[in-house]
C-alpha cells in the first residue's frame, strides 16, 4: 500500500568525523573560534590601552617629585614673577603700537616722526624694562644650578634602570661596573636655600626701581583713551608689587622634603593647565588645553551641524515630495563619504582664507573675533567638522522621524492641525529623543575626529583667552585626537610622554563609550515609550 | 508495517483516555509518548504526557493558546532544541520503538523522517522547483530526471500540479496564500518522510484555501501519518480520526474524534468543544 | 463672503498660513545649505583636480601623474627661459648644460633652481600602496567579521553573555580612529616588533571595522525570517546546509553594502595608519623586495596620508597646488566611486530580494 519507496525507519547514523567532530561541528568551531578571537582581539585593545596608560600616573609623580627635589619648583616662582614682569612690558609695547597707529593713520605723520614723538615713551618703557635686571641674574644662576641637578638625577635613574635590567640577565660584573652617583638633594640645593635672605634684597630694590619709574613724569600720550590705559597699567603694576611679599612667603614656606601627593600627579593631568613636552626646563601634561580644544571645536560644529541636520531631516521626512527625497537623500549620504583628510585639506587650501577674507569685511566687524588672527583656528575647524555631523545627525534624525507612527500624524491631521503644528506639536516630541540621540552620535563622531583638527585648528597648545568672550573661538587650538595624531612619532616607548597619550586615547576611549551608551539608552527608553 | 506492534493495552499506567475503538487496535502505534515533563527553562510546558498516536491516521491536538499543544507537536521532530534552554525533563518519546531522545539518535536523521508544515507559510524566496527539491539537493540527490519526477508527485500529492505545473520555475513566493502552505506541503512530502507534523497549517488562510488544505490531509494520511495542531473545533472534526485536548500542559482527554466531540469524558473537554471557554 | 466663489471651505490668506510655508522654507534652506557646502567642496576639489589628472591632448588622462612615484620639482631660469622640471630631467638636463659649457671652453653656469618636494611626477605609489592596505585589511576583517556574526546570531546561546558582548561590540564602534591607531601603534609596531609595516597597518585598519562589520553583518542576518531557518531544518538539513542554504543568500546583500561601506571607510582614514603602515616616502615600490616576508613588514605610501602631507607639510604656492588637488581629486574619486556602488548595490538588491 505504501506507494513511496521509504527507506526503513533508521534514525541513528554515524557521521564522517575529523578529530572526533562531525563536519558540522567542525563549521560551528570555525565560527566559534573566529568569534572569539574577535571578542578577544577587542577586549585586548582596551586592555592594552588602559595598561599602557595606567602606567602614566606612577611616572608622573616621580615627575612631580623630581621637579620639587630638584629644586625646579623653587626657581618657577621666582621665572613667574619674572615673566608677569614680561607681561607688562608686553602691555606697554602694545600701547605703543596703538599710539604708532594713532600717529600715522589719524593724524597723517610719518613714521620717522611719530617715533621721534615717542621718544619719551621708549625711555619710560626701557627703564621699566631695567628694573627687572638684578632678577634676572639670579633667575638664570639658579635656573642653571637646578636644571645640572636635574640632569643628574634622571642620569643616575637611568643607570639604576641599566644596572637592574642587568642583574635581571644575571650581568651581575656588568652591572656593578655600572658607576652610580648618589644625589644629596639637600646638599645639592644649598645655594638656593642660601638664595633667600639675597633674595629678599633683590626684590626690595627691584620693588624700588619700578616704584621709581612709576614716579616719573608720564609720558605724552594724544588721546584719552590711550592715557585711559597708561593710568591702567600704573594700576597693574601696583598689583604686581603687592604681590611680592606672597612670593617671599613661598619661598621660604618651600621644602624639597616634603612628599608630593598621588593626587597631584592625577590633578596635574585632569585640572592642570599646561601640557609642555620635550622641554629641558619641565614637562608638564595638563589636558585641560586640549580638552577644551576639542570642546570648542565641536561646539562650533555642533552650533552649525544641529540646525541644519535637524532641520533638513524634518524637510526631507515631513515636507519634501518623494522625487525630492530620492535626490537628497544620496547626496547627504555621499557627503558622509568624504574622507576627513580631503575636508581638511579644503580647509587649508580654501577655507581658511575664504574665513580670513569674510572676516575682513566691513559689514561683519560687529562678530565677535573678527577679523580672525590666524587662518586655521577653532572656527574653522569646526566649521568643516560641521559638514562630518551633518550626515550622521541628519540620516538618524530623519529615522527618528520615519519611525513615528503614522497614526499619530493621521490623528493630528484629522483634527484640523496644520502641517506645521503636526510637525512641531505631535511628530518633533514623539521623536525627540531619537533626535537627542542623533546630535549626541554626531558630538561623539565630531570629538574624535582627527584628521580634520589636525590640519585646520591651529595647533596652539594653550587654553584660548575666554575674557574675549565668543572671540575666544576664532583663536587657533589643539585637541586631543589632534595631539596624539602630532606627537606619536617622536616618543619613546614606556616614556611618560608615551604613556601621557595613552592616557589622552584612555579619556576619548571613555568619552566615546559613554556618548554611545547614553544615545542607545535614550533610544531604547524612546521605543519603549512609543511602543 | 513491519514495526513490533505495540499496543494500547500494553503500555502501562495510562493515566487518560486513550482511544478505545476497534480502528486503534487494528492500527499499530507509531508514536509513544511517556510520561513526558517538558521546560522552557525554568517554565513548565507540559506535565506528564503520556499519548499513543496510531500510523496512517490523523491526530489532531486541540486546547486553548498556550496549553503546550505545539510545543509537543515540536517535540516529536526535536524543533524544540533551536530554543536555549528548553529540554525534555522527563519521559520518554518513542518512534518505532526509538526513542528519539536518546544519545545516538541523529537529529538530520530524525527530521528527514518526521516533516513538519508551519502555521506561517515559510517557502523559501526560490522558484518552486527549487523549494520542492530543496530536501532532496541536500542529500546529493542531482540526477535532474528523479529530481523532475519527485516535483510532480509531491505536487500532485499536495494537489497543487495542476495550479503551477506551467510556472515550476518562478518565485515560491508569487503563489497565493493557500498555494504556499500547499507548497510548504508538497515540500515536506518530497522527502518522504513517514509523520507529518501541521502546526496550526490552516491559521493563516481563507476559507476555501482551508478546505483545499483539509481536502490534502484527507488524502495524505493514505501514506503519511498526520498529527496536526488545530485551534478551529471543525477543522479537528472534519478532518482527524483522533482528538487529543490539552489544557494548561496537561493532556485531559486523548479518544477518537466523534467521542470527543460528541460524548466527551470530561466536562473540561466539553466545555472546551462547546465554545464556552478557550 | 460678497465674493461668490468663496464657500465655508475656501482657502484664505491669513498669518498663520504665511508662517507655515515661511517655516517650511526654513527647512529647506538648511537642506539645500546642506547640498550646497557639499557641492562646494566636491567642486573645488574636481575642478582644480581634474587639471592634474586630466589633460585636452591626447590621451586626455595625465598617464605620468598616475604611473610615476612622487618626485621634487626643480623650477629655474636658464638663458632667459622658465624651466620646470623633475629631479631626474633636472638632473639630466643640467649635465647636459655642463656637458655643453664644457665642450665650448666656458665656465659651467649654474643653475639657480627652487625646490619643491613631492610637486612633480606622480601618485603611483600611493594608489598601490593604499589598494594593498585595503586589500588586507578587508579580508581580515570580514573573515573575522562575518563569521562572528554568524557565530553569535546563529550558534551562540542567547543569553546575557552574548548580549554584553553584543553592546561591548557596538560602543567600540563609536571608538575614534585614532584611539584604534594608538593601540595599533603601541601593540604591533612597538610591542610586537613590526615596525611601520603593511601587517601593522592591516591589523590595525581591520580591527578598527571589525565592529562595524560585526553589527552590521548580524543585522543582516537577524533580517532573515526564522521561518526559514526552521522551514529547511524540518526538511532534515544540517545547521551548517541551512546556514549555507537557507539564511546566507538572503543576508548577503546586506553584508555586502556594509563591507563596502567599511571598505570606503578603511580607504578613508588617515588617522590609524599615519604610525603603523604609512611613510612620507619610499623608494622602493612594494613588491621589490628580497625575501618574500618583507613584504609583510615594509611600510608603504598611501594616498591618504600623502594627502596629510602635502597639505601640511609643504608651503601652499602654485606648484604644490597641483600635486595637492591632484591627489585630492584621485582619492576622492575612489572613495566616491566605492561608496556609490555601495549605494547602487544596496538599492538593487533590496529591490531584488523582498519576502
Amino acid at each position: 500500500m505504501d506507494k513511496l519507496d521509504r527507506p526503513p525507519f533508521a534514525i541513528t547514523k554515524t557521521r564522517t568525523r575529523f578529530l572526533g567532530l562531525t563536519l558540522d561541528e567542525c563549521v560551528q568551531a570555525f565560527f566559534g573560534g573566529n568569534a572569539f578571537v574577535a571578542v578577544v582581539v577587542l577586549g585586548l585593545i582596551t586592555f592594552f590601552i588602559f595598561r599602557e596608560g595606567s602606567g602614566f600616573f606612577n611616572q608622573n609623580w616621580a615627575n612631580l617629585e623630581l621637579y620639587r627635589k630638584a629644586g625646579l619648583e623653587f626657581v618657577d616662582h621666582l621665572k613667574q614673577q619674572e615673566e608677569d614682569h614680561t607681561a607688562l612690558i608686553r602691555y606697554l609695547f602694545d600701547l605703543r603700537v596703538r599710539t604708532v597707529k594713532h600717529y600715522t593713520d589719524e593724524e597723517g605723520m610719518s613714521l620717522a616722526n611719530a617715533n621721534k614723538r615717542l621718544m619719551a615713551f621708549d625711555d619710560y618703557s626701557y627703564d621699566f624694562g631695567d628694573a627687572v635686571e638684578p632678577l634676572r641674574g639670579a633667575v638664570m644662576d639658579l635656573g642653571d644650578w637646578v636644571s645640572m641637578v636635574k640632569t643628574r638625577a634622571l642620569v643616575t635613574e637611568d643607570r639604576l634602570e641599566e644596572q637592574r635590567q642587568l642583574l635581571a640577565v644575571g650581568k651581575v660584573d656588568e652591572a656593578a661596573a655600572i658607576k652610580i652617583e648618589e644625589i644629596d638633594f639637600g646638599a645639592e640645593l644649598q645655594p638656593l636655600l642660601a638664595f633667600r635672605p639675597a633674595y629678599a634684597e633683590i626684590n626690595a630694590e627691584f620693588a624700588a626701581g619700578l616704584l621709581r619709574v612709576l614716579a616719573l613724569p608720564d609720558p605724552d600720550l594724544p588721546t584719552p583713551e590711550l592715557q585711559a590705559r597708561l593710568a591702567k597699567f600704573k594700576v597693574l603694576v601696583g598689583g604686581y608689587i603687592e604681590e611680592f611679599p606672597r612670593i617671599e612667603k613661598a619661598l621660604l614656606d618651600w621644602d624639597y622634603t616634603k612628599p608630593v601627593p598621588f593626587a597631584k600627579a592625577v590633578s596635574s593631568f585632569a585640572v592642570g593647565g599646561r601640557w609642555l613636552t620635550a622641554s629641558f626646563w619641565q614637562d608638564w601634561y595638563g589636558v585641560v588645553p586640549l580638552f577644551t580644544g576639542s570642546l570648542m571645536v565641536s561646539m562650533v560644529a555642533l552650533a552649525i551641524a544641529v540646525p541644519l541636520g535637524v532641520g533638513a531631516a524634518i524637510y526631507v521626512n515631513q515636507l519634501a515630495g518623494e522625487r525630492e527625497q530620492r535626490f537628497i537623500k544620496p547626496c547627504i549620504e555621499f557627503i558622509s563619504a568624504i574622507p576627513s583628510v580631503v575636508l581638511g585639506f579644503f580647509g587649508i587650501a580654501v577655507l581658511g582664507q575664504a574665513i580670513r577674507v569674510l572676516s575682513q569685511w566691513e559689514a561683519l566687524s560687529w562678530v565677535p573675533g573678527f577679523p580672525v588672527a590666524e587662518r586655521l583656528n577653532a572656527l574653522t575647524a569646526g566649521v568643516l567638522l560641521a559638514l562630518i555631523a551633518v550626515p550622521t545627525i541628519f540620516t538618524l534624525a530623519e529615522d527618528a522621524l520615519q519611525n513615528v507612527p503614522r497614526a499619530f500624524k493621521e490623528a493630528s491631521f484629522a483634527l484640523g492641525a496644520t502641517r506645521l503644528q503636526t510637525i512641531l506639536r505631535i511628530i518633533m516630541p514623539a521623536a525627540l529623543s531619537g533626535i537627542i540621540s542623533a546630535v549626541l552620535l554626531g558630538f561623539g563622531r565630531v570629538i574624535g575626529e582627527t584628521m580634520v583638527v589636525l590640519l585646520c585648528a591651529g595647533n596652539r597648545i594653550a587654553i584660548p583667552d575666554f575674557t574675549t568672550g565668543f572671540a575666544a573661538f576664532t583663536q587657533p587650538v589643539h585637541t586631543m585626537t589632534g595631539i596624539i595624531a602630532q606627537e606619536m612619532g617622536e616618543v619613546v616607548q614606556g616614556g611618560i610622554h608615551y604613556r601621557s597619550l595613552f592616557v589622552v586615547g584612555m579619556l576619548l576611549f571613555v568619552i566615546a563609550l559613554v556618548i554611545n551608551y547614553l544615545a542607545q539608552k535614550i533610544v531604547q527608553r524612546y521605543r519603549i515609550s512609543i511602543g | 508495517m513491519d514495526s513490533p506492534a505495540s499496543s494500547s493495552s500494553t503500555a502501562p499506567g495510562v493515566a487518560p483516555a486513550v482511544p478505545q475503538s476497534s480502528r486503534t487496535e487494528t492500527t499499530p502505534t507509531l508514536i509513544d509518548i511517556q510520561n513526558v515533563d517538558f521546560a522552557y527553562g525554568d517554565t513548565k510546558a507540559l506535565h506528564d504526557i503520556t499519548l499513543q498516536i496510531p500510523e496512517k491516521r490523523v491526530t489532531a491536538f486541540i486546547g486553548p493558546s498556550g496549553c503546550g499543544k505545539s510545543t509537543l507537536l515540536r517535540c516529536l521532530n526535536r524543533m524544540n532544541d533551536l530554543i536555549d534552554g528548553a529540554k525534555v525533563e522527563r519521559g520518554s518519546i518513542k518512534i518505532r520503538d526509538i526513542d528519539i531522545y536518546r544519545p545516538d539518535v541523529d537529529v538530520i536523521e530524525l527530521r528527514k523522517r518526521v516533516g513538519m508544515v508551519f502555521q506561517k507559510s515559510n517557502p523559501f524566496p526560490k522558484s518552486i522547483y527549487e523549494n520542492i527539491t530543496y530536501g532532496l539537493r541536500l542529500q546529493g540527490e542531482s540526477n535532474k530526471a528523479r529530481l523532475d519526477e519527485v516535483v510532480e508527485r509531491s505536487l500532485r500529492g499536495a494537489a497543487l500540479w495542476d495550479e503551477v505545473k506551467d510556472r515550476l520555475h518562478t518565485s515560491g513566493l508569487g503563489l497565493s496564500g493557500g498555494q504556499q502552505q500547499r507548497l510548504c506541503i508538497a515540500r515536506a512530502i518530497a522527502v518522504a518522510p513517514e509523520i507529518i507534523l501541521m502546526d496550526e497549517p490552516c491559521s493563516a488562510l481563507d476559507p476555501i484555501a482551508t478546505a483545499k488544505v483539509e481536502e490534502l490531509i484527507h488524502e495524505l494520511k493514505e501514506k503519511f501519518t498526520i498529527v496536526i495542531v488545530t485551534h478551529n473545533m471543525q477543522q479537528a472534526a472534519r478532518c482527524s480520526d483522533g482528538t487529543a485536548f490539552f489544557y494548561l500542559g496537561k493532556l485531559i482527554e486523548y479518544a477518537e474524534t466523534q467521542t470527543i466531540f460528541m460524548n466527551p469524558g470530561n466536562p473540561q473537554t466539553e466545555a472546551y468543544v462547546s465554545g464556552r471557554f478557550g | 463672503m460678497s465674493d461668490q466663489s468663496q464657500h465655508l471651505f475656501s482657502s484664505r490668506p491669513s498669518a498663520r498660513r504665511r508662517a507655515e510655508s515661511g517655516v517650511a522654507w526654513i527647512f529647506r534652506l538648511a537642506t539645500y545649505i546642506i547640498l550646497l557646502a557639499g557641492v562646494v567642496v566636491f567642486g573645488d576639489i574636481v575642478i582644480k583636480g581634474s587639471r592634474t589628472v586630466f589633460q585636452s591632448e591626447f590621451p586626455f588622462i595625465n598617464v605620468a601623474f598616475l604611473t610615476e612615484a612622487p618626485k621634487s620639482l626643480y623650477v629655474f631660469e636658464h638663458e632667459g627661459e622658465h624651466y620646470e622640471m623633475a629631479d631626474d630631467d633636472f638632473r639630466d638636463f643640467r649635465e647636459s648644460v655642463e656637458a655643453q659649457a664644457l665642450a665650448a671652453g666656458e665656465p659651467a653656469p649654474e643653475l639657480k633652481a627652487k625646490t619643491y618636494v613631492y610637486s612633480a611626477g606622480g601618485i603611483f605609489p600611493n594608489i598601490v600602496g593604499t589598494i594593498l592596505l585595503v586589500v588586507g585589511s578587508m579580508t581580515i576583517a570580514l573573515v573575522l567579521g562575518v563569521a562572528s556574526a554568524i557565530y553569535l546570531n546563529e550558534y551562540a546561546k542567547q543569553g546575557a553573555w552574548v548580549r554584553f558582548i553584543r553592546l561591548a561590540i557596538l560602543n567600540l564602534a563609536g571608538v575614534p580612529s585614532i584611539v584604534f591607531g594608538l593601540f595599533g601603534f603601541g601593540m604591533f609596531v612597538i610591542f610586537f616588533g613590526w615596525n611601520v609595516s603593511l601587517m601593522a597597518g592591516w591589523f590595525t585598519l581591520a580591527f578598527m571595522v571589525l565592529p562595524v562589520v560585526i553589527t552590521a553583518s548580524e543585522e543582516s542576518l537577524k533580517a532573515v525570517p526564522m521561518g526559514f531557518r526552521e522551514g529547511s531544518l524540518a526538511l532534515g538539513a544540517t545547521k551548517w546546509q541551512t546556514i549555507r542554504k537557507a539564511v546566507l543568500p538572503y543576508a548577503t546583500p546586506g553584508i555586502l553594502t556594509s563591507s563596502i561601506l567599511g571598505i570606503a571607510r578603511v580607504a578613508g582614514e588617515t588617522a590609524p595608519i599615519m604610525f603603523t603602515a604609512a611613510y612620507v616616502v619610499r623608494d622602493k615600490l612594494p613588491w621589490q623586495v628580497e625575501q618574500a616576508m618583507d613584504f609583510f613588514f615594509q611600510g608603504v605610501m598611501a594616498l591618504p596620508y600623502h594627502i596629510y602631507v602635502v597639505s601640511s607639510k609643504i608651503p601652499q604656492n602654485e606648484y604644490s597646488e597641483r600635486v595637492q588637488y591632484g591627489t585630492a581629486f584621485v582619492f576622492l574619486a575612489i572613495v566616491a566611486l566605492i561608496a556609490t556602488s555601495s549605494i547602487i548595490l544596496r538599492n538593487r538588491l533590496r529591490a531584488r530580494y523582498r519576502w
